[in-house]
């Protein structure tokens, strides 16, 4: 019994810790410079 | 007359049906799987012009009477069984499938048939994109190409292979693997924006028969889409279902001055590879102007195609690339 309750309680906490760092993890992505544009005209001759 | 044998109606092989269906250059549509009431199925919407033909379960299936090219939208080893028939029969064939297909060579190259492997996004279209900035340089120093989507299932497993196997590059004229490997975070056009990909072995080799000389070679891949219900809810992105996207980063010399060109492309995974492998063999049956060159033997992509017809015809088809402007991000 004290082995399941330890069991859990271990289980918990790593549950805990995956949430923080899941949440602490989510950072914006970097901003770049420029932008994407798409190919026409004499690019494609 | 023009006609291509479709082999498979997975992903791929359903928008390459239709793509081959609306192009008024082709006669006739042969479509052919292991799932014969899926093809049926298939033949039943893209009209007249298409037919069935029956899958062989032997080492040597038959080709069609009256084909003149062969598609195969499938998976190895489904993909060899086919296209060592066409080579047989001496008819040229596309297909998805990038590598495993050194044997045939030189019967292929003996009889004049020629075979067009690695038809898809990547290897593919990043090849095509690849050789289209080369060709803006007077020397090409280093090609870097970087892919993320799976179009189906087969797909799928086909990035987890080779996300597993031992990485390499090519640098000076040989293959690397001494390096210590890690994702790198790559900018994709929109909506695919940034994501990490990881130096994988598959797609070099493409990238170096496309731009011969070239100093330093790599290929990355991003991490497979998830399929399970519970694990995509595990706050993956929702763009991994089905989109995917390419980015094909060359740099080299033009008039004694250093420079990169950065091309990507974003779309539904499963609709380019299903354009690119439709006008490629379109293209090596004459039904369409797409600069493919009809060279005996087995080639890549990058190696028979010219880059401003190619993208011309699929950007006419939906499928258009973008350049990037600014400092190029890494």
């Amino acid at each position: 019994m004290k082995n399941l309750r330890r069991g859990l309680l271990v289980a918990f906490m790593a549950l805990l810790a995956g949430i923080v760092v899941r949440a602490k993890g989510r950072s914006p992505v970097p901003p770049t410079s420029g932008g994407w544009r798409e190919l026409e005209g004499p690019e494609l001759r | 007359m023009s006609a291509v044998l479709l082999v498979g109606t997975g992903q791929v092989g359903v928008r390459a049906a239709r793509q081959l269906v609306d192009t008024p250059g082709l006669d006739r549509i042969w479509i052919t799987s292991r799932d014969a009431s899926r093809a049926a199925d298939l033949v039943e919407a893209m009209g007249e012009r298409a037919a069935v033909h029956p899958s062989a379960r032997g080492p040597r299936p038959q080709l069609p009477d009256g084909v003149t090219g062969v598609a195969a939208a499938t998976g190895a080893p489904e993909a060899y069984r086919w296209v060592r028939a066409a080579v047989e029969a001496g008819v040229p064939v596309a297909v998805v499938v990038d590598d495993g297909f050194g044997e045939l060579e030189a019967t292929a190259t003996e009889r004049g048939v020629a075979v067009v492997t690695g038809c898809g996004l990547g290897p593919g279209l990043t090849e095509v994109l690849a050789r289209h900035a080369a060709d803006t340089f007077d020397v090409v120093d280093e090609v870097h190409v970087a892919r993320v989507g799976a179009a189906g299932p087969a797909c799928i497993e086909a990035v987890k292979d080779a996300r597993r196997e031992t990485p390499g590059e090519w640098r000076d004229g040989a293959w690397r693997t001494d390096r210590a490997f890690g994702p790198e975070l790559l900018w994709f056009p929109e909506p695919m924006d940034a994501r990490e990909c990881q130096l994988v072995r598959n797609g070099v080799a493409a990238c170096i028969a496309t731009v011969p000389g070239v100093r330093h070679a790599t290929s990355r891949l991003g991490a497979p889409p998830t399929v399970g219900r519970f694990r995509r809810g595990l706050g993956r992105d929702p763009k991994d279902q089905g989109w995917g996207a390419a980015r094909v980063e060359v740099s080299g010399w033009r008039d004694g001055r250093a420079g990169s060109v950065v091309y990507g492309v974003v779309d539904r995974t499963a609709v380019v590879a299903g354009v690119v492998l439709a006008v490629t063999a379109a293209g090596l049956v004459g039904g369409v102007d797409a600069g493919i060159a009809v060279r005996a033997g087995v080639r890549t992509l990058g190696e028979v195609t010219a880059p401003v017809p190619f993208l011309t015809e699929l950007g006419r088809r939906g499928v258009k690339a973008a350049v990037f402007e600014g400092v190029v991000p890494h």
